[in-house]
């Protein structure tokens, strides 16, 4: 008896009783102080449990999990220099290229690099690949790690939406900016006013980039042909770019970096949005 | 300086196998790896262990994506399959009768935690958990924490509704009784300290 009591009172708890259960039950706790204690402990350790696990959710996602959900291995989505193999150029290509070529080049080589390290031993078998360019393995090492950068923050764009009013910040609207950034271990950062642009600064949460930590800024609007947006800042080891136009994960992407900073501009509005605000947070910032 | 447009290389999959995992499919599951962590973290215990569960139920839902049916529940599917690899796991290293003793070394080790009794409380809950059956802590995370219905839990576990309520009552008036127990020592450590 004890145990079916056990078993109704968690039912009932959990909203589990259809209308005549429920109504049994009630009738039981009003005439038994000993069933009313019972429950009330139930659900005060039920309100712990949740607690207990509450913030969790709110943890920034590690990239190796981002990777992972989009078909990447760990090991893929965290490249290591040691383990970039330089594509052995012909003697013709070792001249100074013109500035275009260069990023095709990095294209083929970042390309190349994700099947050399799906596949290494074949690659090495065939003689295609030979290690020894530093110059060239930093920008390989560059153009792989902007890739995943890149991906993740598409990444975290997309949990920014599919979390909704849901979404749980890290550091809020109203606080003060350095103060709180900094006790929440992001990068030491302002964020850009952006009402002009009707978009509304929502706060900002704690996300990591290249194995660090980094700020994704939240911005949302009523207007759904913007849709919420999000400028993610991070600590960047990798050479100055200027702004560069990308589409991942049917997200367009803003980036550039500047003086040990990577930024990202991250929404599903058009380009020319995306680039005109880009420039506001450039000038706001001083970070183009 | 004059920002100045390009286009950006191309972007790459790191693999091939990538290129053939659809959108929306990746999209889901990023969606809900929040969930699936804290899931995860409930079973084992573990940051880095749920990490990994998480990263190995990520790489097997990419190989059954066929298998999910569209209508369906996806984050119910995701958690069937991270219970299934914990299991997995769980026999493949015969840890089961290990597992109190880890996470009492696990708490031990996070010195901060100690120090402020609001987290103390919060944890004493979490090492509570790692005390209970693998079944009974899988279906409390599902309707406890998660918040699935008894008959989610049910789908998801792969067991009648029945063996979820009885395992679900028998879990919660243990972590009850766990937490009157060690509260009742910690009310007895803080008295001593204050005589």
């Amino acid at each position: 008896m004890q145990k079916h009591s056990d078993e109704t009172l968690v039912a009932y708890l959990d909203g589990e009783l259809d209308g005549a259960e429920r109504q049994h039950v009630e009738a039981w706790l009003a005439a038994d102080d000993a069933a009313r204690d019972r429950l009330t402990g139930l659900a005060q350790s039920a309100d712990l449990l949740r607690s207990a696990y509450g913030d969790i959710v709110n943890e920034p996602v590690p990239e190796r999990l981002i990777a992972a959900a989009r078909g990447e291995t760990a090991g893929e989505a965290q490249p290591r220099a040691a383990e970039i193999l330089v594509l052995r150029r012909p003697q013709r290509s070792t001249m100074t290229m013109p500035g275009g070529r260069w990023g095709i080049g990095i294209a083929a080589a970042a390309a190349l690099f994700g099947l050399v390290v799906g596949g290494t031993g074949s690659y090495l078998a065939s003689g295609l690949l030979s290690s020894g360019n530093p110059a060239a393995e930093q920008r390989l090492a560059a153009a792989a790690a902007n890739n995943t950068w890149l991906d993740n923050a598409a990444g975290y764009y997309k949990l920014v939406v599919s979390a909704g009013d849901a979404l749980t910040i890290d550091v809020a609207a109203d606080a003060d900016s350095r103060e709180a950034l900094q006790k929440a271990s992001l990068p030491q950062t302002r964020w850009p006013d952006l009402k002009p642009w009707g978009l509304n600064f929502r706060g900002a949460r704690l996300v990591v980039v290249e194995g660090r930590p980094a700020a994704q800024l939240v911005y949302t609007t009523e207007n759904k042909a913007i849709g919420p947006l999000t400028l993610v800042i991070g600590a960047s080891k990798q050479s100055d770019i200027q702004p560069t136009f990308d589409h991942r994960q049917d997200v367009n992407l803003l980036y550039w970096r500047h003086q040990g900073r990577a930024y990202a501009l991250v929404g599903q509005t058009d380009i020319g949005y995306l680039w005109g605000i880009a420039n506001d947070v450039a000038w706001q910032l001083d970070a183009i | 300086m004059s920002p100045s447009w390009k286009q950006a290389e191309a972007p790459v999959r790191a693999v091939d196998r990538g290129a053939q995992v659809s959108q929306r499919f990746s999209d889901q599951l990023i969606a809900v790896l929040p969930r699936l962590r804290r899931f995860a973290r409930g079973l084992t215990g573990s940051a880095s262990e749920a990490d990994d569960l998480v990263q190995a139920a990520c790489e097997r839902a990419l190989a059954r994506e066929h298998q999910f049916q569209e209508g369906t529940r996806f984050d119910s599917w995701m958690f069937r399959i991270v219970q299934t690899v914990w299991i997995d796991q769980l026999r493949a290293r015969e840890v089961r009768k290990e597992d109190a003793n880890v996470a009492e070394e696990r708490l031990g080790s996070d010195a901060p935690v100690r120090t402020i009794e609001a987290r103390l409380a919060l944890a004493e809950v979490r090492r509570a958990v790692q005390f209970l059956p693998p079944d009974q802590r899988t279906t409390l995370m599902l309707v406890t924490v998660e918040g699935l219905s008894y008959k989610e839990a049910a789908d998801v576990v792969g067991v009648p509704v029945g063996t979820i309520m009885s395992r679900l009552a028998r879990a919660r008036i243990a972590l009850q009784q766990h937490l009157e127990t060690g509260g009742a020592s910690r009310r007895s450590v803080k008295n001593a300290e204050a005589q």
